[in-house]
Order: structure tokens, then sequence, then C-alpha cells
């Protein structure tokens, strides 16, 4: 995608501006994504949540405007409001929980569009054998552990965003929390060159200083509820890469 | 035993209970799934058989139904009879009286579903309906088992409205209930004693198959919060 822009003007996936008060914390956040994969980073209760909320429509804005490419989302001014379900935008909410009602294959066929050459079928398979999941496949979510779940959920929201094509944004709300570091590396690897094959981008939240550098993702670094910097991941989190390393040595 | 009363109320609480479900489906999802003075004043509604004495109702249906009111004269022009002292009126009457008892289980179940599971739906891009059928109506099982049980049971044991609407006709308005006062009456005691003691069974063996739900109850919305 990216490799056919030109380097000084990348094409912009998403731009978003809004505010919005919750509680104590008053959001005044504009951003734009212009790489396939983003990071929200920051401590709880700065806001990042609700900023992945209001792009996937579960939350309205009190004003601002997000539009996907030249596809209005969201405009308070001109009234405009998308529904969830008919945004081009799929999400896995923090811990999302699987339908306990279907088995895992199951899970992950629900949010695959149905396609006229019959190629959704192919992409549930293929999910299921790249992200290692033959063995859970049958089984109900019940029988799954925590970390299970959890992948198959991030998985899930995945199979469902490339089954709607290039160009879907994928939201995922820290979606590898909770997982062991080999876990976490597998998925995190398999998902990122999954999601760029498909050309879908990825807007991901994190508060996780390790997670961030792994993604090797472009960050947008939120603090009380504004954008703070924007840039490789490099360059905004230095500091807290250094924090982390000093506490390491002790 | 009056058997014609028996095959009676059944039918009339089968058609009752289809007809419930029909209209408490949809009523109880729009219930349950917001708040404000408008669906306040509709749960008010709804429930306002359970504390009217079923006569009251009874008596308006019988006057609304009636030549006395325009809907009143407009049914009977379509009809060609009045709808009161008819199956149908008695139909009309029994959905009214047991409304509550079909909504209010589902709306409760309804609300127990967290919003997790329908978020979810919504951001693998199910439309409403379709996280309605997919995700919430698996989840109630056991509230919409509940819901027709209740209608059901309840139908059977109406006995004020019958009257006030039905009058006692044979075949068309006598139920279960109203032949059981008949004997009574009468000081048939014998087959008044059999009557009744099918309506206790029934009742009995309908109100136990709620309670013995043990599978359904896994997968209703407040048990199903330990998958995550």
């Amino acid at each position: 995608m990216s490799a056919n822009q030109p380097v000084s003007q990348p094409a912009s996936i998403l731009t978003l501006q809004m505010q919005h008060r919750i509680g104590a914390l008053e959001l005044d956040v504009a951003l734009n994504l212009t790489q396939l994969w983003t990071v929200l980073f920051g401590p709880s209760g700065s806001g990042k949540t609700t900023v992945l909320r209001a792009v996937a429509g579960f939350v309205r804005p009190d004003a601002g405007r997000i539009m996907h490419g030249k596809t209005i989302l969201m405009d308070h001014g001109a009234r405009v409001f998308v529904p969830p379900h008919a945004r081009p935008v799929r999400s896995a909410g923090q811990g999302a929980p699987l339908f306990p009602n279907l088995t895992v294959l199951q899970n992950i066929a629900y949010g695959v569009k149905s396609r006229h050459d019959g190629s959704a079928a192919d992409i549930v398979e293929n999910a299921v054998e790249r992200f290692r999941l033959r063995a859970l496949a049958p089984k109900s979510p019940l029988e799954l552990s925590g970390g299970e779940r959890q992948r198959v959920a991030v998985v899930r929201a995945a199979t469902s965003a490339v089954s709607l094509g290039p160009g879907t944004l994928l939201l995922l709300d820290e979606p590898f929390t909770g997982l062991d570091l080999a876990r976490q590396e597998e998925l995190l690897g398999e998902l990122r060159s999954w999601l760029a094959e498909n050309g879908v981008p990825v807007l991901s939240v994190t508060h996780d200083v390790g997670e961030a550098f792994q993604l090797d993702a472009e960050v947008i670094r939120i603090a009380d509820g504004k954008v703070a910097a924007q840039g490789p991941v490099t360059a905004v989190l230095a500091d807290d890469r250094q924090r982390l390393m000093d506490q390491l040595r002790g | 035993m009056d058997f014609e009363a028996l095959s009676l109320t059944l039918r009339l609480a089968l058609s009752t209970t289809l007809i419930l479900l029909l209209i408490a489906l949809p009523l109880a999802w729009w219930i349950a799934s917001g708040k404000g003075v408008a669906r306040a004043f509709v749960q008010a509604l709804v429930a306002l058989p359970l504390v009217l004495p079923p006569t009251v109702i009874g008596f308006y249906l019988l006057v609304a139904l009636g030549p006395l009111t325009l809907p009143g004269r407009l049914l009977i022009r379509l009809l060609g009879h009045p709808l009161a002292f008819s199956f149908e009126g008695l139909l009309v009457g029994s959905i009214l009286y047991s409304l509550p008892f079909a909504v209010q289980p589902l709306v409760a179940g309804f609300s127990a579903v967290d919003r997790e599971y329908t978020e979810a739906a919504e951001g693998l891009g199910a439309k409403p309906w379709q996280v309605f059928l997919s995700v919430v109506l698996p989840m109630t099982r056991a509230s919409l088992i509940t819901s027709a049980v209740l209608a059901f049971t309840h139908t059977v044991g109406e006995f004020g409205v019958v009257l006030m609407l039905g009058g006692n006709i044979p075949g068309a308005t006598r139920t279960l209930s109203i032949s059981l006062y008949d004997l009574v009456e009468d000081g048939n005691y014998a087959a008044a004693n059999q009557t009744a003691l099918v309506l206790i069974v029934f009742s009995v063996l309908a109100l136990m198959a709620i309670y013995l739900l043990p599978g359904m109850r896994r997968s209703d919305g407040r048990q199903a919060n330990i998958v995550r």
C-alpha cells in the first residue's frame, strides 16, 4: 500500500479529530493514520480506549469528525453518524468475549463476509492454519484457557477484517495483554504479516513499551486526553525504553 | 370431566402463547435496549394486568370491543358479529391479560446479556437484527422458554377475563376454569374435583419444566459471563 505512495505524502488511512468528555477527563484528540500499524500508547485512563471506541462507532463524540479515507464515519457538525456495522472497520475490544453458543471455528467465521466465489471459507481455513488453531477449532469457548480465548478473539476480528477486503481498518484494544511472551511474539508476528499481505491497516491500543517496540509501529502517544507525540516508536518511546532498561538492570 | 372445555382451553392457551411471543420478543428487546420515559410508560402498561382485577380488564374489553365504541363498531362490521362472546374475543383478552408474563422474563433475560457480547458482534460487522438472532436469542433461551410456559399456564388458569368477556358458551368460550365454576355451582363436587386436579397437576408439571432447565442455564447471559 504505502510502497506505492510518495514518501512525502502518505495516503491517509484515517483522520480523526474529536472532543469528548468522560467523567473528569476532557478528551481533545486529533490524529492522522498513514502507516499499516499504528499504536495508541498511553497510561490507563488517558482516553486511548475511548478514541478506539469512537472509531468503531461505540462512542458518539461530543464534537468532531472521523474520516476513513474519503468516507465520513462521523461528523458532529453535519450530523452524520455511521453505525458500527456499516463502517469499514472491524474491532476486538479489550477482553472481547467469545460467543459461548458457538464453537471456536464458528466464532472465527462469525464476522466473515460471504463472497460469491466461496472464498470466505478459504479465509477462515487460512486463519485456522496460520494461527495454529486446528486443535481448538471444534471446541467450545468454555473449554479454552484465558490466553487461548484472547488469541481466538483477536484472530476472529482479523479474519473478519481480511474478509471485508483491503483498506478495512482493524481496531485492537490491548490484543496481547495476558499472553505469555512466547505466545505474544508468535501471534504478533503472524498477525502483522497476514494483515500486511491483505492490506489491512491496524490501530491498536497498548500501555506496554516492549509490545510497541516489537511491533516496530508508528506510535501516537496520548497523555491526559491529548496527543503528546506521534512518530516512529524509536523516537516517541525512546525515554520509556531507557527507563525500562534501567529498571531491568536494577 | 368436560373434554370440550379441555380442548378449548388448550387451543386458547396455545394460540395466545404463539401470538404473545411474536408481540413480546420485539417489545421486550425494545424495552431492554434503552432507558427513558417512553419505555417506562410502555413497561407500566404491560405490567398493568398484574395489579388490576381481571374483571376490570374484561369489562373495558367488553365495552371497547362492543357496539358502544368506534373500533368496536368497525370490528362488528368487519366480522359480522361482536368480538365479545366468541373465541377470538377470548383470544384478545387472554393476550392482554398474559402480556406481562410473556414480556417480563424476556426483558430480564435481554437486560442480563452483557453489552460486551453485543459490541463484539457489532465490531465484527453484525447488523442489529443479526446481533439479536445470533447472539442475544441463543444466550436467552431459558428466558424464552420461561416466557412461553408462563404465558401458556397463565392463560389456562385465567377466569375473570373469560367470564366477563366470553360468557359461558360450550365449545366457544367455556374453558376449564369456567367449567369448574359451573360444576361447583351445580353441587357436582366429584366432577369439580377431577377438573381441579387436572389443572393442579398440569400447572406443577409446567412450572417444573421451567425449574428443570439445567442445560439452558449455562448459555443464559449471566452464566455466560465466565467466557471472556
